[in-house]
């Protein structure tokens, strides 16, 4: 398993488009925004948008490394990688454990890069950086869950772009990361709560501004990870399919 | 015997990809692979590098049962297995390390395999500068990391200049000095000839003929002679076999070429200055393969078989 998690850490770290959708387009987007936003605001209200906006971007744009998950696997499978390997001693299991915990520490690098922006340049509250920390890793897992089942589910690179884009910004839309919540007419705040977004973004909040509760916390915690152990659950389920179409 | 497959049965779907395949290969040999496309040559040498694990009958690697020590096998595929945004030195590291290789023994193992496949002067740049014949030689790298005994090669010589092809024969030519076995699958009849004591012709997962190249040769393939001159031939030589056009000249396919070619002498000695050219046209392993497989275009077929079965949508 090493082997492969040491060459996908590699090739991620390598990859400058990559670093552009993980990073650099997430800061252009966040600074645009508030900009825009928090022309002519007060201090407070300013406060508040900035406390949004950060956090709102940061869960939007962790969902798009499930792109990045699918071309790798789909690669890999039509390529001829996935078959060569299992002429190798590396088991199946640990080929998909290589390929999946580097995401996990993608995404995780993402948050911090992004939420360490929002403390640098806007000076972000981040009242409950323990309940922060384990939101970031329950919500990677989230997205590298979905992202492994997106990955082993899809016949096409395209077709696995397609709806990522949907999960990301259908997903953002209807859970408040673009508009507060409140703003949104009731049915859409019903809806909003199936989705993972919305947990992480509003516990996410929570958590900046020193208003997390342990209950909340913990519900959001295992609204999380219950997303994240369905996409596994799927992943499990399609990979000895995946593997067969990949051996030929 | 090294490798000792035997009533090697799989399938493709409903339709049979191999049908009771049976061989023998020793050990420290090069052992030939041919066939048309979808012959099922790959599919033999996939379940070899327990890459297929569905299928029926016994294969015994070194008297171990096949799977038991993928560690003893390098696989080098028809595809470029290569991670192009990385270097020749990355992916020899990634694949050495798929074996346990480590620290300073996967370094040097990583110097000696680029030597080999001669790309020490270019270990550091991205795969993705090398030309066609590079990548098809750390193709070949990646796979003798860990320094296998058994190599199986899938039409490693696929697209490449001659200079790499050349090359690849004599990184060959060193395995097996070194005591490595090899099997080697082309299309190439000629790289079969150059490269193998053994060969096995494969026809719709059938193995149809199979034995020492020399044997084949002499068993299935008949000798010609080749005249060209500006005198009409001598009839009679139509009782030695077969005359054919052939560029300018006559072809005669014959089991026994020096009385043709006494016969074409005779003809020519009152004029010596018209016989252009006399030859014995050595047999070639393409003939055997011909005669052995027809001429008919496979893929032709194969998409007409899959029409009549309503296509594979």
């Amino acid at each position: 398993m090493g082997a492969v998690f040491i060459l996908e850490m590699k090739k991620n770290l390598q990859d400058r488009g990559l670093l552009f959708w993980m990073v650099i387009l997430p800061i252009i987007l966040t600074v645009l925004f508030i900009t825009v936003f928090t022309s002519g605001a007060e201090k407070i209200a300013k406060q508040e948008i900035i406390t949004s906006i950060i956090p709102g971007y940061t869960v939007m744009f962790v969902f798009f490394i499930i792109i990045s998950m699918v071309s790798t696997f789909i690669k890999d499978r039509d390529l001829g990688m996935t078959a060569r390997l299992a002429s190798t001693p590396l088991s199946s299991k640990n080929y998909l454990l290589g390929k999946w915990i580097p995401y996990m520490f993608m995404v995780c690098i993402q948050i911090i890069i992004l939420f360490g922006f929002g403390k640098v340049v806007y000076d972000v509250q981040m009242k409950q950086p323990i309940l922060l920390f384990y939101l970031s890793i329950a919500l990677a897992f989230t997205v590298t869950g979905l992202g492994l089942a997106m990955a082993l589910l899809v016949k096409t690179e395209n077709m696995g772009i397609a709806l990522t884009q949907v999960i990301a910004l259908g997903g953002a839309l209807l859970s408040g990361l673009w508009v507060p919540i409140e703003m949104m007419p009731e049915i859409l705040q019903t809806v909003a709560t199936f989705l993972p977004q919305y947990w992480a973004h509003q516990s996410f909040q929570d958590a900046m501004h020193g208003t997390l509760m342990l209950e909340d916390f913990f519900t959001s915690l295992l609204v999380l990870m219950a997303f994240g152990c369905g996409g596994f659950l799927l992943a499990m389920v399609r990979y000895p399919y995946f593997l067969k179409q990949a051996r030929g | 015997m090294l490798l000792q497959i035997e009533q090697v049965t799989s399938w493709y779907g409903k339709n049979e990809a191999l049908k009771q395949v049976s061989l023998s290969i020793s050990k420290g040999s090069c052992y030939g692979l041919v066939g048309p496309n979808g012959a099922g040559k790959s599919t033999l040498l996939k379940i070899l590098a327990s890459i297929i694990l569905d299928y029926q009958g016994k294969i015994q690697i070194a008297n171990q049962p096949n799977g038991s020590q993928k560690d003893q096998i390098g696989y080098v595929p028809q595809e470029i297995c290569l991670e192009q945004n990385l270097s020749a030195i990355s992916n020899l590291y990634f694949f050495g390390r798929l074996y346990g290789l480590r620290g300073k023994e996967l370094r040097k193992r990583a110097a000696e395999v680029l030597e080999e496949i001669g790309l020490s002067e270019r270990g550091k740049d991205k795969v993705m500068k090398y030309s066609g014949g590079m990548k098809r030689r750390l193709n070949i790298g990646c796979a003798l990391m860990h320094g296998p005994k058994l190599i199986i090669m899938d039409e490693p010589t696929v697209g490449i200049d001659p200079q790499s092809r050349s090359y690849i024969f004599q990184m060959i030519a060193r395995l097996k000095k070194k005591g490595c076995t090899i099997i080697y699958a082309t299309h190439y009849m000629e790289e079969i000839e150059k490269l193998c004591d053994g060969v096995a012709f494969i026809d719709q997962g059938k193995i149809i003929e199979h034995g020492a190249v020399n044997e084949l040769l002499q068993k299935h393939a008949i000798p010609s002679v080749f005249v060209k001159g500006n005198q009409a031939l001598p009839e009679e030589l139509d009782r030695f076999g077969k005359v054919t056009n052939h560029h300018g000249g006559y072809l005669i396919t014959t089991n026994t070429p020096i009385p043709v070619m006494e016969a074409v002498l005779h003809r020519y000695q009152d004029e010596p200055e018209e016989l252009i050219q006399l030859e014995i046209v050595r047999p070639r392993l393409e003939d055997v393969f011909f005669s052995l497989t027809g001429n008919e275009l496979r893929d032709d077929k194969k998409a007409l078989q899959e029409q009549a079965m309503g296509g594979k949508w």
